[in-house]
């Protein structure tokens, strides 16, 4: 049974990657993604049922990922040479060496360890890949059709973009099942690789530009994980993570040589997950599809980076590279909020945000304590729910309006309630109580208190998260009086829509179960003290006590109120805009009587403050410090 | 059971302490201006008025987000006083704050959006401020529980002191006096009427008036918090910041929005700063 659930989330979708790109009929892929998709939600769903487990495949497998590893260093050193960048090619080439040394030289025997663990933190990884993931390959195929009509293409390049989709899916699959580190290590080669194909997919001049440049700086990680994995065999005798992570107390004590290796994979990690001063790459992954932005910026890709750092956490703890960590964190975390702030491009507010939330999960993990690590946990389920609804919400008004800016967006309600409507639940998902991110920013605030630096960080960065969400909420609003207009939407593109908003707002609800049964039981596992308790619902730790149900019920009684107040109001109610001066409407929409009696019509936009917060002008420094913050991570110890 | 008491009593006494305070603010206010002023209980009258008003909108949103700011600052105020979370209090004023925001945004007349614009500026300016403050109170009481401060042996004004100017600040911002009142004033009709406020009338006015009065109650509890020894000490605490609110309000003119962010965020954060070493160091 387990075997075949593992197949099932793991290698069932590289053959069915395989098979889709060489199927060229549209209405059998169709039906072939919305099944794998289903395989893949109903497997994972079976996995956490079963709950943990080791399991060791036979050992042709363990060939098979030597040989993809190989596979996958030489098409990157091919487009490397292709692109004539230099970076790629010496760190792939200096890859592919370090790894001929690891593999046949320092392991010596390949099957003594398991490929595959799983605790609840794989199981809910599992979870977000395969269900954000699956809805967001469905959305694909909605989205796909149009996106390929406006670029009026002679040759589909449909199989090409779902077989790197579907492949990206088993791959962070494997990822977070791993416990074999060489195995961890070909599925991050896997998702690199898909990210550079998927990025530059629809193959302009910007998009193989930033192709290319996400490219090497995952290759730059790639390059530090392995050479994190070639000190770790040094240091402590094994890759096997399961093995690690059971003797973290050892390595606590034992201090200083284990650090090298751990921040080398925490680097690795940080450029994965996008951290400045690599934040460039995920907000030029942009260029792509808007399916390949969703699933790079919830379910799979910077996830796997956020991933491995929270993973490794318990073994770093109590040092100063975890303090480090916090540090780093929640500078970024501060730092991309600000540049969240001064956009007004959409998807590119939401890059931001993605970025500056990653960071928090950073700061969450350098932070350390039990609070933290739940903190950071529910970061990471919450954030890709209402992530990924709100880039596909970005995509789907992208193709009605024909922009991605926010103040092209003014008055969506008109046009497309619905879609408004749950973009405006993913935002309000994203900021507001008793909703999950809060719910985790909460904890992430309250563990931070005694690190006063981190603190201060942490508030300013909140702050700027309500600016620019709460804008952007609003503005969708604007909207005459009256019926607004129908809205067509192709069934695969709403399905996801309307699903993913109803789990961000259901998962929140259940959040003290999914904390008891998923979280708690990984707390557990590194620290000796729960974080909290739930009691009817609420959760209580020695320093505070957040109320879910109660704030539920109460906000939810107020909300459904304040919308049947709402209903109430008819046309007879209906003011025009208050314009104090001579007021005149044409085509309903509002503006003033000008000299000579010209219309003119009113118009307004948001303060995106550029003179503080445009990238031009915090960028560099942004850079800046994050790299200082990194050299001296590397180098603390010594100090 | 006694929570859900406190809770009631603090939803029905709260708004009505509100309005009182507003009465007397403008009574003091008109005082210092050389006028006689109106009558202190002209706020009840106002709303009262305002409530029996035709409800009229630019379109229903505005409606919804009233009636959620006022949801959102009364619960605040009970958790308060129930001795619920500092942050998790502050997390739920967000709530109506934002809806205030979103609607103003809903409507395209040009004052309420610069005013929706500038209140956000309010918020991104006292935001940072309060949750340093509840920060620095958890670091005095290892605790973000409210009740937790009822268990001090000392005021906490004498480990915090600073922190008490911060809330000041936020306070100044959060009950739109001047320098600070920049997104709905009542004296700045020609810059932007009354910003956020200027399409709400009628009961939703009515509703927004009394939401306020919910929030000056919650920072003034705020306040009352760094005196939590002595229900005197609280009073007088309390009464001397209003004090010097309306005096400070009457005293300066409107700063730009650029000065509010840079001085609010830099005073807040060195004040912090200084106040948190000198925690450490004792």
């Amino acid at each position: 049974m387990l075997d075949t659930l593992v197949f099932a989330t793991v290698l069932l979708p590289f053959l069915v990657a395989a098979v889709l790109l060489v199927l060229r009929e549209q209405n059998v892929r169709k039906v072939i993604l919305v099944a794998t998709a289903g395989v893949l939600i109903l497997s994972s769903l079976a996995m956490l049922r079963g709950g943990a487990f080791i399991l060791s495949p036979a050992p042709l497998y363990d060939s098979l990922v030597t040989l993809g590893d190989f596979v996958i260093l030489f098409v990157v050193l091919f487009v490397g040479f292709k692109r004539k960048n230099q970076i790629i090619i010496w760190l792939t080439v200096a890859q592919i060496l370090g790894l001929i040394w690891l593999d046949f030289f320092m392991v010596q025997d390949h099957g003594a360890t398991p490929a595959f663990f799983a605790d609840d933190l794989s199981l809910v990884m599992v979870l977000i890949v395969s269900i954000v993931g699956s809805l967001i390959a469905v959305y694909g195929i909605g989205y796909m059709k149009e996106h390929e009509e406006h670029l009026h293409l002679t040759k589909s390049k449909q199989p090409q973009f779902f077989f790197f989709i579907v492949l990206f899916l088993g791959a962070m699959n494997g990822l977070v099942l791993a416990n074999n580190l060489l195995w961890m290590y070909f599925f991050w080669e896997c998702t690199t690789l898909c990210s550079f194909m998927l990025i530059g997919h629809d193959n302009t001049e910007i998009a193989r530009k930033n192709a290319e440049r996400a490219l090497w700086m995952n290759v730059l990680g790639g390059t530090a994980f392995l050479f994190g994995l070639i000190i770790l065999q040094k240091v402590a005798g094994t890759l096997s993570l399961a093995d690690i992570l059971a003797r973290g107390p050892e390595f606590a004590v034992a201090g200083g040589a284990i650090l090298i290796p751990m921040f080398l994979l925490v680097f690795a990690g940080m450029t994965k997950a996008a951290q400045a001063p690599f934040q460039s790459w995920l907000t030029g992954a942009m260029v792509a599809p808007t399916p390949v932005s969703a699933l790079l910026h919830s379910s799979t890709m910077v996830k796997a980076g956020v991933y491995i750092i929270v993973r490794l956490a318990p073994i770093y703890a109590g040092t100063y590279l975890s303090n480090f960590i916090a540090l780093f964190g929640a500078f970024v975390f501060l730092a991309t909020a600000a540049l969240a702030a001064g956009q007004s491009n959409g998807k590119k507010v939401l890059a931001y945000s993605t970025i500056s939330n990653l960071a928090l999960i950073i700061a969450c993990a350098g932070i350390n304590t039990p609070a933290a690590i739940t903190a950071a946990i529910l970061l990471i389920l919450f954030h890709a729910i209402s992530k990924a609804l709100l880039f596909l919400c970005v995509g789907a008004i992208e193709q009605k309006i024909g922009s991605r800016d926010i103040e092209d967006m003014r008055g969506l309600y008109a046009r497309m309630p619905r879609t408004a409507i749950i973009t405006i639940i993913g935002v309000m998902t994203m900021m507001l109580p008793p909703f999950g991110m809060l719910m985790a920013k909460w904890m992430a605030i309250e563990s931070a208190q005694g690190q006063f630096l981190v603190m201060i960080m942490l508030a300013l960065g909140s702050g700027l998260t309500v600016l620019f969400w709460c804008r952007w909420a609003g503005i969708l609003l604007i909207s005459p009086f009256g019926k607004p207009q129908p809205e067509t939407q192709a069934c695969s593109v709403r399905l996801p829509l309307v699903i993913l908003a109803a789990l961000a707002v259901l998962v929140s609800l259940a959040s003290p179960f999914v904390y008891n049964g998923l979280v708690a039981p990984v707390v557990a596992m590194y620290y000796k003290a729960a974080a909290y308790t739930t009691s009817y619902g609420n959760f209580d730790s020695g320093t505070g006590v957040f109320i879910i149900y109660p704030l539920f019920i109460l906000l939810g009684l107020g909300f459904y109120y304040a919308v049947r107040q709402a209903k109430r109001v008819t046309a007879a109610q209906i003011a025009a805009p208050y314009m104090c001066g001579e007021q005149q409407s044409v085509d309903g929409k509002p503006g003033f009587l000008g000299p000579l009696g010209q219309h003119v019509a009113a118009a307004s936009g948001s303060y995106y403050l550029e003179q503080f917060f445009g990238e031009n002008v915090l960028t560099k420094w942004i850079n800046v410090v994050a790299l200082a913050v990194l050299v001296i991570m590397l180098f603390g110890g010594a100090l | 059971m006694t929570k859900i008491i406190i809770a009631i009593l603090a939803l029905v006494l709260a708004p009505i302490a509100g309005a009182l305070i507003s009465g007397v603010d403008r009574r003091v206010t008109a005082w210092l201006q050389s006028r006689y002023g109106p009558p202190i209980l002209q706020p009840f009258y106002d709303v009262l008025k305002l409530l029996g008003k035709e409800p009229m909108v630019t379109n229903t949103w505005q409606a919804l987000c009233a009636y959620v700011y006022v949801v959102g600052a009364a619960l605040s105020v009970v958790l308060l006083f129930t001795g619920s979370d500092l942050l998790l209090i502050f997390f739920v004023l967000t709530v109506g704050a934002v809806f205030l925001v979103m609607g103003a945004l809903a409507s395209p007349s040009p004052y309420s959006q610069i005013g929706g614009q500038r209140e956000l500026l309010q918020m991104l300016a006292y935001e940072p401020l309060l949750i340093l403050v509840f920060a620095a109170i958890a670091m005095v009481t290892g605790s973000f529980k409210v009740s937790a401060v009822f268990e001090l042996s000392r005021p906490m004004l004498y480990d915090i002191p600073l922190m008490f100017i911060v809330l000041g600040y936020a306070l100044t911002i959060k009950l739109r006096k001047s320098p600070f009142d920049i997104s709905a004033c009542h004296h700045a009709h020609q810059e932007l009427v009354r910003g956020v406020y200027t399409e709400y009338s009628g009961p939703y006015l009515a509703m927004i008036e009394i939401a306020h009065w919910y929030e000056v109650i919650l920072v003034l509890g705020l306040c009352g918090l760094f005196w939590s020894t002595s229900v005197v000490g609280m009073i007088v605490l309390v009464v001397l910041t209003y004090l010097a609110e309306i005096i400070v309000d009457n005293v300066t003119a409107r700063l730009t929005w650029r000065w509010m962010l840079k001085s609010a965020v830099g005073m807040g954060v060195v004040l912090t700063i200084i106040n948190m070493l000198w925690l450490y160091a004792q």
